[in-house]
């Protein structure tokens, strides 16, 4: 018998695929990509383009275009699996409206804010934005300038934008869209901690006997990552799953536990299960009294709003949300005995028996549980407070920092840890978790950097939904963004984003690989390449820092934003943009350019050309005549080490899978702050929190606050938005991969059916959301993978020609300054005719 | 107006499906009644499947279908061969 060619490969892709599932397979079936040698195809790493996962891909590039992805064995996180979004990572940088010149709004062959996009050559564009630049500099000083970054950024974006806002401009508005994403988690962590990012990582998860989902759909979200819960859980029938959300969704379907909760009320499942722990005589006391010390947070801090906004003017603490006093445990289990079963039974909606079974899962000293969480507890007025909350529940229990007990932040974005939090691209931090207000910090940074002393500004710059405020009041005067979509992203945004855009005051550029929303409202487009296009690196939510090469050109004129950065900065002199008494003191940094002093300055352009592997193209690196990447890396990487943010030597990264720091002589850190798993404990300590100078972490006392805007007699549901699994996030790349937008073409308003018959809708009706900022149209989903409560609609934001944020509150935690998009009021009404 | 080429290619991909143990066989009927799909292997709630198709945007489409069939907790494409067509179906390769 013979078998024909297909029939072979047919066998070895199911042998490949059992592999990767765990199943026994023959020795002989190797994930090896025979029979790809015709068609010479180069196979190269790289981590995936897409969510905080950090998924490793094969990236299969042949005639200078990526052909072919598939799921990297080797890569520790996903093991040769790949989502569906992954799988179709080849196709995102081959959109037919990809951008390929810069595009300048000009009338008569002129820059007009009322003009046309018109094709300008890339000196034109930079001339244009720096004379702008400048003239806002003269007229109105280093506040009147602002970027809006992002983090999908590389690390080295984010690290060259900071110094040329901070140390070039002396500006700290400087703000990464992650503020929108996970900025309560960043937060909570300093507050808790006094150090940023998760102390465990994925290899928790198959350790671990319980799972407990705080307002994270990973089903949808991060697949790979609920394929990995997914699989502790049917492989281990002891293990249980809890659920928790506003709404039912594909995560829901495996839950042991599931809880539909009232919008906002999970603040007070939260003390309740503390007050469990403490009433049923389950606390670690050895743990927290060696480990905790007991603060009492500030409350009634209001929402964020604009300070004039009737919430904010009678919230008694909104001026000073994040202070907190010095407690201790009696008084904190004197506070969270209130939150009894039967009063947040009440409160949320829960039925008591999943209450009390959830709390046993955190109470049983002999179930190590992991919390996760994403979007449902960052994107919340009081997002810090949960954060903060469950790493109460995790302390008092001592369940922490090893396998298998992890409270786990996760992350939306690809780098949202390696460059908006660990670069440290907010408007208020710099490398290593340091900030711009602390003097000692500014000083080490300013020689890190080799500029003079004095030149980083103090006073924290304005945050994402304060930069578009400020746009929309003539106070932000030239403002850049890079690698985001925030016409589409932002809060409210017919009222207080598109108007700055067009304050025709303004100057707005937006750095982008296709034309956004946000781009379209723009001054200046310019083109930029993504992913492959360019060397990058990433870092996702586990500490792991993950580096590749550049494996094909951008197409036309488009340029990395790094690239952009640096080139930028040669429009510059010191003498235009910093003040006379620092050079005064400093004669020899006089006449330099900003690309002199920050990129040329001796450490970035340490590593000659000669070092770039001959196998890769490096577009910049060619440009600028030195190996920038290395460069950058190097210099950043100063911050790290010795203080427990060590990254390894770079080459080293672009052999492996990603390493998670701290990296100490060549090895990764899984777990930090436990004696054994992390070089950084002192012998003896056992579990030493060595952020915070007293090795202590901090367990919080503050109570359920209610949302910013709650349904009412004519606003009568909540609004909730999100994402779906086809699309990831504004929809700028995933929409333009056409089995994608197949998939799921229109974001539609998720519904419960009775709520649709009371308002006479059928399914696929056609309606009008209707919130006190602005409507959308879209129509009525009853099905499908999200089963709504009465009261509660879900609608995704991903698509460009249905802005559910024309409706959403521009209402953020006061403490992260993270907006909410998750909960406010609207009506719903159809559409006549 | 050019006549669209016949498509030169032909992929071969494998997925792994996970589903709830209680609805393994609805799953596996849902899954049997789609074109060019075959179950390779059922394990402790696993499924492996292969899928043929002309594109990567067949196939993808079709395992997006799959992520979203009741009971089905996660679908994710492991492997992928891109074949010539023309040897494809060369016989003679003897195991």
């Amino acid at each position: 018998m013979t078998l024909s060619r297909r029939e072979m490969l047919k066998a070895q892709a199911a042998s490949v695929a059992a592999l990767a599932a765990n199943m026994s397979v023959p020795a002989e079936a190797q994930p090896v990509s025979g029979g790809v040698d015709t068609l010479q195809i180069k196979w190269s790493k790289a981590p995936c383009r897409f969510c905080g996962t950090g998924c490793g891909v094969m990236v299969g590039v042949k005639e200078g275009r990526v052909i072919a992805t598939h799921g990297d064995m080797k890569a520790d996180v996903n093991r040769g699996l790949n989502c569906i979004k992954g799988y179709f990572l080849s196709k995102i940088m081959y959109g037919s409206d990809r951008l390929t010149q810069p595009l300048l709004r000009k009338k008569n062959g002129v820059y007009a804010k009322d003009g046309e996009f018109t094709p300008v050559s890339w000196a034109e564009a930079f001339d244009t934005m720096a004379a702008k630049a400048k003239e806002t500099l003269k007229a109105k000083g280093p506040t009147a300038l602002g970027m809006f970054g992002s983090g999908q950024w590389t690390i080295f974006e984010g690290y060259a934008a900071t110094k040329l806002m901070r140390a070039g401009f002396r500006s700290n508005n400087l703000d990464p869209n992650a503020r929108h994403c996970m900025a309560s988690a960043a937060y909570a962590f300093m507050r808790t901690f006094g150090m940023d990012e998760p102390m465990g990582c994925y290899d928790d998860f198959e350790h671990a006997d319980a799972f407990v989902l705080w307002g994270s759909n990973m089903a949808e979200m991060h697949p790979i990552l609920w394929t990995r819960v997914t699989d502790r859980r049917l492989g281990q029938p002891h293990v249980k799953v809890a659920v928790l959300s506003t709404f039912t969704h594909r995560s829901s379907d495996l839950a042991d536990i599931p809880i539909v909760f009232k919008p906002g009320t999970d603040l007070a499942i939260l003390n309740y299960i503390a007050n469990h722990i403490i009433s049923t005589g389950r606390v670690n006391k050895d743990f927290v009294e060696k480990h905790t010390t007991f603060v009492k947070g500030a409350t009634d801090i209001g929402y964020g709003l604009r300070p004039d906004d009737p919430r904010e003017v009678k919230a008694r603490k909104a001026a000073d949300p994040a202070a907190t006093t010095p407690s201790d445990f009696e008084a904190y289990a004197a506070f969270v005995k209130d939150y009894t079963l039967e009063k947040v039974s009440a409160l949320t909606g829960v039925e008591p028996g999943f209450l009390q079974q959830l709390a046993e899962l955190y109470a049983d000293p002999k179930r190590k549980v992991v919390s996760f969480w994403t979007m449902g507890f960052n994107q919340h007025v009081r997002g810090v407070w949960a954060n903060q909350l469950v790493y109460n529940l995790h302390l008092l229990t001592g369940k922490i920092s090893e396998p298998g007990n992890s409270p786990f932040s996760l992350t939306g974005q690809p780098s949202a840890c390696g460059t908006a939090r660990e670069v440290g691209t907010f408007a208020h931090r710099l490398p290593a978790d340091m900030t711009v207000t602390n003097p000692e910090h500014r000083k080490h940074t300013e020689e890190i950097w080799r500029v003079p002393n004095g030149i980083i500004p103090e006073k924290p710059g304005y945050h994402a939904v304060e930069q578009d405020r400020m746009l929309k009041d003539g106070k932000l005067n030239f403002y850049w963004i890079q690698v985001n979509n925030n016409l589409q992203a932002a809060p409210n945004s017919s009222n207080e984003t598109y108007p700055g855009y067009r304050n025709p005051e303004n100057f707005v550029v937006v750095s982008d690989a296709y034309p956004t929303v946000t781009a379209m409202a723009a001054d200046l487009i310019l083109p930029a390449a993504m992913w492959v296009e360019k060397e990058g690196a990433y870092g996702n939510a586990e500490r792991r820092t993950h580096v590749w090469h550049q494996l094909v050109n951008a197409p036309g004129e488009a340029r990395s934003d790094l690239w952009q950065l640096m080139e930028f900065s040669k429009r510059f002199t010191t003498d235009e943009v910093w003040p006379a008494e620092i050079l005064d003191a400093n004669p020899n940094y006089r006449g330099k350019t900003l690309f002199d002093v920050l990129y040329r300055n001796g450490n970035v352009d340490k590593f000659a050309l000669s070092e770039i592997s001959p196998d890769y193209e490096n577009q910049e690196s060619k440009d600028f005549g030195f190996y920038v990447h290395k460069g950058l890396f190097e210099e950043y990487a100063t911050f790290g080490r010795g203080h427990g943010h060590d990254l390894g030597p770079y080459e080293l990264y672009h052999e492996v899978r990603g390493l998670r720091w701290p990296v100490v002589d060549g090895k990764e850190t899984l777990w930090r702050y436990r004696e054994g798993l992390d070089p950084y404990v002192q012998p003896g300590k056992g579990v030493e929190f060595y952020g915070n100078k007293d090795g202590k972490a901090r367990i919080i006392a503050v109570p359920y606050e209610p949302p910013a805007e709650s349904p009412d007699a004519e606003y009568d549901l909540w609004l909730v938005t999100g994402r779906v699994l086809e699309h990831w996030h504004s929809g700028s790349m995933t929409m333009r991969v056409p089995e994608l937008y197949k998939a799921f073409p229109g974001a539609r308003c998720f519904m419960h059916p009775e709520d649709a018959r009371k308002r006479g809708l059928n399914q696929g009706a056609e309606i009008t959301v209707i919130s006190r900022r602005g409507e959308m149209r879209t129509r009525v989903e009853t099905r499908g993978r999200n089963r709504m409560p009465p009261g509660v609609v879900f609608v995704p934001w991903f698509d460009a020609s249905q802005l559910i944020n024309k409706t959403t509150l521009d209402a953020t935690d006061p403490i992260s300054k993270q907006t909410d998009f998750k909960k406010c009021a609207v009506k719903i009404v159809p559409v006549s005719g | 107006m050019a006549e669209r080429p016949a498509p030169r290619f032909h992929h071969i991909s494998s997925a792994v499906v996970s589903a709830l143990p209680a609805q393994v066989e609805a799953v596996l009927a849902r899954i049997g009644e789609m074109p060019d799909t075959e179950v390779h292997r059922v394990e402790n709630g696993k499924i492996v499947i292969v899928l043929e198709g002309s594109s990567t945007g067949v196939i993808g489409d079709r395992l997006a279908a799959i992520g979203l069939i009741d009971g089905v907790l996660s679908a994710n494409m492991v492997f992928e061969q891109i074949e010539d067509l023309e040897t494809l179906d060369d016989p003679g390769v003897i195991p």
